[in-house]
């Protein structure tokens, strides 16, 4: 993830995060005042509720009391006093109820048998046994009961009122409906609604943003007949609420675009010096270590670069002084070399000089024959030492590869072949040759003769490896872009430590090396922008293993 | 406790006779009366009130013993297949108009009245014969010829009705109000009203005679109004819907046992009826005391615990105050014998439920002709009724389709100044050529 991006969600997850936690709080804050109101509210319609329900109890007792005091019903009084057809009075409770403008009312005769009923004139003859089981009527107030009528039951405000007939009574049972209607007309207020639940399945509706309250009403024997639903619509507080998310919402968005312009100005700020000082590293890191990157400001990222700079100033200063350190080393190392190769050859010359000064002072009749084998002998040493300044001179003139078309299992075979007499020589520790060479190689582009040295100086090293005989393997393969030839020996091999001096120049692990062999193969090598490597373990031979870009 | 046809003949004579019955008829005036149903056609087939205002007769009819009779004929043969039966017609009868009653103009109406049963029927005349031919025989010719079906009226443009009987038609408003005056050409004795008028959809009492609709409203009537009530002549019974014609019998058997008929009759009829058991009421055919039972709400709860009930609707005429306090009680008792029944009014688009309450005009004194028409109704093919064996047989057979609830009676209310001529009167009409009017004294 770039620095950008984590500017950019860092920023937008504040501001949306603050804005969350303002909203939430807002809106908190905003139901817990709604629930206030809900409740104030609420309680105020129960008061109202039970006011107009007293109110309408006194006004349903002084309707059945005009009835039980109408002429119809003494009528009917006076005819139940002896034995009476009741039929004629059938429809009498509903033209006085609709005098009275009651929804219920019921004349039922002494031996509790309906006479007539307004509210299921059907009725007539069934049995009321509720109304003779309580002695004394009058005392007895309003209560709520459950009516049953043709199409159900209704919920009503009932009282009863006797009127003597002959030795029993005459009972008067009616009232008025509970119903939507008489809650509709209590004054709520708005976004309330008043419901009665009465039997399951009957609200079939309730509104899911609404908070309820529930009041139970009770019958004369405390059973409960139905239930006051009391709904406060929550459409205001949904609205706010809706309006507090969606206004967080666009803040909220809104914090996201400035995030956004704030990362890219924050990160055009902060990015571009680290962009900066990000390539004067890779510039570093590919060998220009006079680099510098631009100090552009004094805080940390100024400071940054600051301290870049002087680094890259230390490594330049470091860089010089090593190179000259090594120089130095080189030239030592070289004297030394020198001084060793040269003083090798130089002291057989002086002792054969001071053999030949000796000889012509003490023996001169002898002279001769010391002359002759000593100048034989300074000639082969004079040859020894063109041999070491030769060498010398061939690794100072290594030339740039002239590249062409090499077969490189055809170099090998011939660097093999030019070593055959040598390895069957008399006396010799026998050398098997062993050459594995894969035939898909095709030709790659390098310069056959500096090649063939350098195959030639790995073999040498190979044979040097093996005086006690062995076996010399050579193998080529090719994969991918690379060809690699390897050159084997079971010789003692070598040591970790002398693997990794291997390559140095003027190292040698043998008596009369130059130490130059390998570093002309490795000069050889990366001139051809390939690789050497060796591994050996002591013991187990050594291979060297060459590639190129084929 | 029922009464037989005798004792409603004298009950109805003493209630319609509250003047002194050693007043001597006499002829003139004209008697009012309102009626609170409409009448809209003149049509005597369609003319089925317990008020007889005979303005139309047939060639024969029935008498209060249930006989054949000669009306406007007064003779008549039929050869030994009953197949061709001859009339002779009674002489020196006039139409309204004043045309001459004989074969040629009394042949459309008896033609168009008997090829609705006999197709190949065929009538010739000669004079004052007529002949009445067809390829079947005829044993039931007389009780065709008496139905008011077959009553003889002359076709004419200016007169919407013109017969030969003792009234004729002055005035006509359909649904509004019908004026006869007695017809003195008539071949009879002349009626001892000079006239009637009839307003429809009134019923305020005020007339001289005025109906007394059945039904649960309480009527007080004036002082010295008495009431003339018919016979038994409706049937209140409910009926399976042709579309629930697969109802199941148990269930109708479970709904009958449930209902109480007493409160009905009692309170819903305001006793202007009694309980009905059977078909056809007890005067019309005397056996049917046989079907009486009593509610038996047990026996019906165990029927009911045998079947599997979904809620049943009893659909009753719209506007029908009457059947609809019928139903909801029809709907209690079945309650409470656990069947649910939902009373509901036919509508246009809704012409009946599972069950019917339905009203059945008795209109023959026939019992034979009555339950066939009844048969045809329910749509069972042609009854054996030959003999009263068979006719019982037959009833009781309808039984399993019909439950009878309650047989009505037409009640009137009677002005002090109304008299009927009680000797002429009986108890399936209130035949108006027999009532006079009390003459009012003059003013001192």
């Amino acid at each position: 993830m770039s620095f950008r991006t984590k500017v950019f969600l860092s920023i937008a997850a504040t501001a949306v995060l603050s804005v969350w936690i303002v909203a939430a709080v807002v809106s908190t804050l905003v139901t817990q005042s709604f629930e206030r109101r809900d409740a104030q509210r609420t309680a105020a319609l129960v008061n109202q509720f039970q006011r107009e329900f007293d109110r309408r109890g006194i006004e349903v007792a002084r309707r059945i009391e005009a009835v039980a005091d109408s002429d119809a019903v003494q009528r009917l009084a006076l005819n139940l006093a002896g034995p009476a057809d009741t039929s004629p009075y059938f429809t009498e409770a509903q033209t006085l109820a609709q005098e009275q403008s009651l929804d219920f009312l019921e004349l039922v005769g002494p031996d509790a048998t309906i006479i007539s009923s307004a509210e299921w004139p059907a009725r007539f003859g069934y049995k009321e046994d509720w109304l003779t089981a309580t002695p004394d009527w009058k005392s007895q107030a309003v209560f709520l009961k459950k009516e049953d009528l043709a199409d159900g039951q209704a919920l009503g405000l009932i009282t009863v009122r006797t009127v003597k007939a002959g030795d029993g009574m005459l009972y008067i049972a009616g009232g008025r409906r509970l119903d939507q209607e008489f809650l509709d007309s209590l004054p709520g207020a708005e976004g309330m609604r008043v419901r009665l639940y009465r039997q399951p399945g009957e609200v079939t509706r309730v509104n899911s943003d609404a908070t309820i309250t529930t009041l139970p009403l009770r019958g004369r024997d405390n059973q409960l007949l139905a239930i006051l639903l009391i709904e406060n619509s929550r459409a205001d507080l949904v609205a706010l609420k809706k309006y507090i998310q969606g206004t967080a919402a666009i803040v909220g968005a809104a914090g996201v675009l400035l995030g956004l312009l704030l990362s890219f100005w924050t990160a055009s700020r902060v990015t571009r010096p680290l962009r900066g000082l990000a390539s004067s590293v890779r510039e570093v890191a590919v060998g220009k270590w006079d680099t510098r990157a631009a100090v552009s400001s004094s805080d940390e990222i100024g400071q940054l670069a600051r301290d870049f700079n002087g680094m890259t100033e230390q490594l330049v200063e470091q860089r010089d002084r090593m190179i000259q350190a090594e120089r130095v080393a080189a030239w030592r190392e070289l004297a030394r070399r020198l001084a060793h190769e040269l003083k090798n050859p130089l002291f057989p010359l002086q002792i054969t000089i001071e053999n030949l000064q000796r000889a012509r002072d003490a023996s001169p009749e002898q002279f001769d024959e010391v002359f002759r084998e000593s100048t034989s002998t300074l000639l082969a040493e004079l040859g020894h030492l063109k041999t070491i300044i030769g060498r010398f001179s061939d690794f100072a003139k290594m030339p740039a590869p002239q590249l062409e078309p090499v077969n490189i299992n055809q170099l090998a075979r011939e660097v093999i072949q030019l070593f055959e007499p040598q390895l069957h020589a008399p006396g010799r520790p026998a050398v098997e040759t062993k050459l594995l060479l894969a035939e898909d190689l095709g030709d790659l582009a390098a310069d056959p003769e500096q090649l063939r040295r350098a195959l030639r100086n790995l073999v040498l090293n190979a044979l040097d490896a093996m005086p006690d005989g062995g076996q010399l393997t050579v193998r080529t393969s090719r994969s991918d872009s690379k060809v690699a030839v390897e050159v084997s020996d079971t010789g003692e091999g070598l040591t970790p430590e002398e693997c990794n001096r291997l390559f140095t120049p003027y190292y040698t692990t043998k008596l009369h090396g130059t130490g130059l062999g390998l570093a002309i193969v490795q000069s050889v090598v990366s001139d051809h922008k390939g690789t050497i490597t060796v591994r050996s373990e002591p013991g187990r031979g050594a291979t060297f293993r060459i590639e190129l870009k084929a | 406790m029922r009464l037989p046809v005798w004792a409603w003949l004298a009950l109805s004579s003493l209630a319609a006779a509250p003047a002194n019955a050693a007043t001597r008829p006499h002829y003139g005036g004209s008697l009012t009366v309102e009626l609170s149903t409409a009448w809209t056609t003149l049509d005597p087939t369609e003319w089925n009130s317990a008020l007889s205002i005979p303005i139309t007769e047939t060639l024969v009819r029935l008498n209060a013993r249930g006989g054949i009779e000669p009306a406007l004929c007064v003779a008549w043969q039929h050869d030994a297949d009953l197949k061709r039966w001859r009339f002779s017609l009674r002489p020196k009868v006039t139409f309204h108009d004043g045309e001459p009653l004989n074969g040629a103009s009394a042949a459309p109406s008896l033609l168009a009245a008997l090829k609705k049963k006999y197709a190949d029927v065929s009538i010739q005349t000669g004079g004052q014969a007529i002949v009445i031919q067809s390829s079947e025989a005829m044993p039931d010719l007389l009780s065709d010829l008496a139905a008011p079906r077959s009553t003889i009226v002359r076709q004419s443009s200016a007169n919407p009705l013109i017969g030969t009987g003792p009234f004729r038609v002055t005035a006509w408003e359909p649904g509004r109000r019908l004026v006869v005056a007695a017809f003195d050409d008539y071949w009879g004795s002349r009626p001892y009203l000079d006239s009637i008028a009839i307003d429809f959809g009134a019923g305020r009492a005020r007339a001289d005679i005025f109906d007394i609709p059945v039904g649960p409203a309480r009527r007080i009537l004036p002082e010295g109004i008495g009431t003339w009530s018919s016979a038994p002549r409706t049937l209140v019974a409910i009926t399976v819907a042709i579309t629930a014609a697969n109802a199941q019998p148990m269930l109708l058997q479970a709904l009958a046992l449930g209902i109480d008929r007493a409160p009905i009759v009692n309170v819903l009829a305001q006793r202007k009826g009694e309980a009905a058991f059977s078909l056809l009421p007890q005067w019309l055919t005397g056996y049917a005391f046989l079907f009486q039972s009593a509610p038996d709400v047990p026996r019906a709860k165990q029927l009911v615990s045998q079947l599997r009930l979904a809620p049943i609707s009893l659909s009753y005429p719209a506007n029908d105050a009457f059947l609809r306090s019928v139903a909801e009680r029809i709907a209690l008792n079945a309650r409470d014998a656990g069947i649910t029944i939902q009373p509901s009014q036919n509508a246009l688009n809704n012409p009946g439920g599972n069950l019917r309450l339905i009203e059945w005009q008795i209109s023959s004194e026939d019992p034979a002709t009555e339950l066939e028409r009844i048969a045809t109704a329910l749509g069972v093919s042609r009854l054996d009724a030959s003999k009263p064996e068979a006719l019982y047989q037959a009833e009781r057979s309808l039984l399993d389709r019909v439950i009878p609830l309650v047989y009505l009676r037409e009640t009137y209310g009677i002005a002090p100044r109304v008299h009927i001529e009680s000797s002429k009167s009986d108890a399936f009409a209130l035949h108006l050529e027999d009532v006079w009017l009390q003459q009012e004294k003059p003013q001192p």
